[in-house]
């Protein structure tokens, strides 16, 4: 972190005119694009408040009704639980392959590492509508194309497994091997000291990795819309579908909540790791 | 160190990325050599046909087209709103620093339905703009602004701004704050201090953010489907009414041929930058 760091300039003399309107000028700019990134949001969550028909901003009067209408449709609560579902579902399996792999590319030289890495992180490297139709023809070759709760938990499992790897690989990079192999030495069997010695350093990575895999997933459409069945389907897909034909301003209010999930997630972040981690190399 | 394979470690991942994404993912480039359900009866197994008619339509050459145009129109923009932004994040105090850093990752964090929503009610016919314009007189009647291109630049631009801001924002933080106190107490001017000095140092940053934003923009999904609609289809909406709609499978795999191609580009560009591409860009300034 760079922050506040004292500048040589002494202070108390003015900067040239020109250089303070060029100071003004990016300052007038950053504001127009902080106001650019909000705008969305600020009117998505004021609009869902309104109580006229169609969603409005500023919010006509102040009512909770389109929140009471977003419970009530049927396939509000059912992908709700979907989500939640294949979310958990995909960040264990993730995790699980994520830890594996950080663990091989973190502690091991092998001929072909580079290749593995590649292919780890392949589903980041292929446009992600080619890799929900890519594996929605899988589905269907197996004959599985109607277990789409599985093809969801799997398919997000799959595309998150870049993020967990590498935020793993991270935490395992900046680990002290000398204490695995004193634990070892001193008795320990191989499970215990990744039990023990080596789960606890890398933590922190596994709960980073896994809150970013779980707000993928959570927050997905381009994988999830492929995968997605006519019932089983996660309330982003669902909210996609539905949407252009309601044209009141219940769309607005399940875009808030969804909003407010995701807000947890990001608080969870902030507190535990920092943001700092999405401005890393 | 062994340089013997892990293979209980890369096993999995490896099975898993193989069976699952590459594996299939050529078995889409089969498909789209492949004769599809409306072949002519002597058409053999591999085969242009697919590739060939989905170009012979016009509105797949405008989607194609419309596509490469308003990604070049995302990174642009991308870079005029980043450039400014990370910079400004990178100088401030710990407080404003986290503030803005929020603002930044917050929408990167929150799917593309919802904020696309969001954009639909700004821009909507009787969006907030719409009503406002014409609520102040300016304009008798309201602008088509949504499922126009423009909307679709707006869209993919707020989705994509926070990767350019961030890639930026990572070479930034390298760079000593008392590099530039220095050049200036050495009697830089600041616009000096900014290309001599700042502007080769996040060279690396702004690179990387380029050919990010450009290849995602080729590649977004749910923005240009519910900003674009049917009126302005893309290479990914069209992929998926192929796949969807008409059940056309060699077409909708013939686009995603195509898709593999601009993001094969994308991963080709991004090596030969890691690989000395870069530096002797940089012993050029």
């Amino acid at each position: 972190m760079t922050d506040a760091a004292p500048t040589l300039r002494p202070r108390g003399i003015r900067l040239p005119l020109p250089i303070r309107l060029l100071r003004l000028l990016v300052l007038a700019m950053v504001v127009f694009w902080v106001v650019f990134i909000l705008a969305p949001l600020i009117v998505t969550v004021g609009a869902s408040f309104t109580s006229s028909e169609s969603p409005m901003f500023p919010p006509v009067g102040f009512s909770g009704r389109w929140f009471r209408q977003a419970i009530e449709y049927d396939w509000f609560l059912r992908s709700l639980t979907t989500s939640l579902i294949v979310a958990s579902c995909a960040t264990l399996l993730s995790v699980m392959l994520g830890l594996a792999a950080a663990r091989a590319l973190a502690r091991h030289r092998f001929a072909g590492a580079g290749a593995f890495e590649a292919a780890a992180i392949s589903p980041l490297i292929i446009p992600s509508v080619v890799v929900g139709f890519a594996l929605f023809n899988v589905a269907l070759q197996l004959g599985l194309q109607d277990r789409s709760m599985l093809n969801l938990i799997i398919g997000h499992a799959v595309v998150t497994v870049p993020f967990t790897m590498r935020s793993i690989w991270t935490s395992m990079a900046s680990m002290d091997t000398g204490i695995e192999d004193a634990a070892k030495s001193l008795g320990a069997t191989p499970f215990a000291t990744f039990w023990r010695v080596t789960m606890p350093s890398v933590a922190p990575g596994i709960v980073t990795g896994a809150i970013i895999a779980f707000t993928f997933s959570f927050n997905d459409v381009t994988v999830a819309i492929f995968l997605s069945g006519t019932t089983t389907r996660t309330l982003a897909a669902e909210l996609m579908s539905q949407m252009e034909y309601l044209p009141d301003a219940s769309p607005a209010a399940i875009s808030t909540i969804i909003m407010g999930l995701t807000l947890i997630f990001f608080i969870i972040i902030d507190r535990t790791v920092g943001l700092d981690v999405f401005a890393r190399k | 160190m062994a340089r013997r394979v892990p293979w209980a470690l890369t096993a999995p991942v490896g099975l898993v990325m193989l069976g699952l994404v590459i594996v299939p993912c050529l078995g889409v480039v089969l498909l789209s050599v492949t004769p599809g359900p409306n072949a002519q009866p002597g058409e053999a197994f591999p085969t242009w046909e697919n590739y060939r008619s989905i170009f012979e339509s016009r509105a797949t050459r405008q989607a194609l087209f419309r596509t490469l145009e308003i990604s070049v129109w995302v990174t642009l923009l991308a870079i005029a709103a980043g450039y400014p932004l990370a910079f400004f994040i990178a100088r401030q105090a710990q407080f404003w620093r986290s503030v803005l850093l929020a603002v930044v990752i917050f929408p990167f964090l929150l799917s593309a339905v919802v904020r696309a929503y969001g954009w639909n009610v700004v821009l909507g016919e009787r969006g907030i703009i719409n009503n406002a314009l014409v609520g102040a007189g300016v304009i008798g009647q309201p602008l088509t602004m949504i499922h126009t291109e423009f909307a679709i630049v707006v869209g993919e631009l707020h989705l994509l701004l926070p990767y350019m801001v961030l890639a930026i924002l990572s070479t930034l933080r390298g760079i000593d704050r008392n590099l530039d106190a220095a050049a200036q107490s050495l009697g830089a001017s600041p616009p000096w201090v900014f290309f001599r000095v700042l502007l080769p140092a996040t060279l690396p940053g702004l690179l990387t953010g380029t050919l990010l934003v450009y290849s995602l923009a080729t590649t977004a999904f749910a923005t240009p489907f519910l900003l674009g609609g049917t009126r302005t289809p893309l290479l990914t909406t069209l992929l998926y009414r192929h796949a969807f709609v008409s059940f056309d499978w060699a077409k909708a795999a013939a686009i995603g041929g195509i898709l593999l191609i601009l993001g094969a580009t994308f991963v080709l560009l991004h090596r030969w930058v890691g690989r000395g591409g870069l530096n002797r860009l940089g012993a050029e300034m």
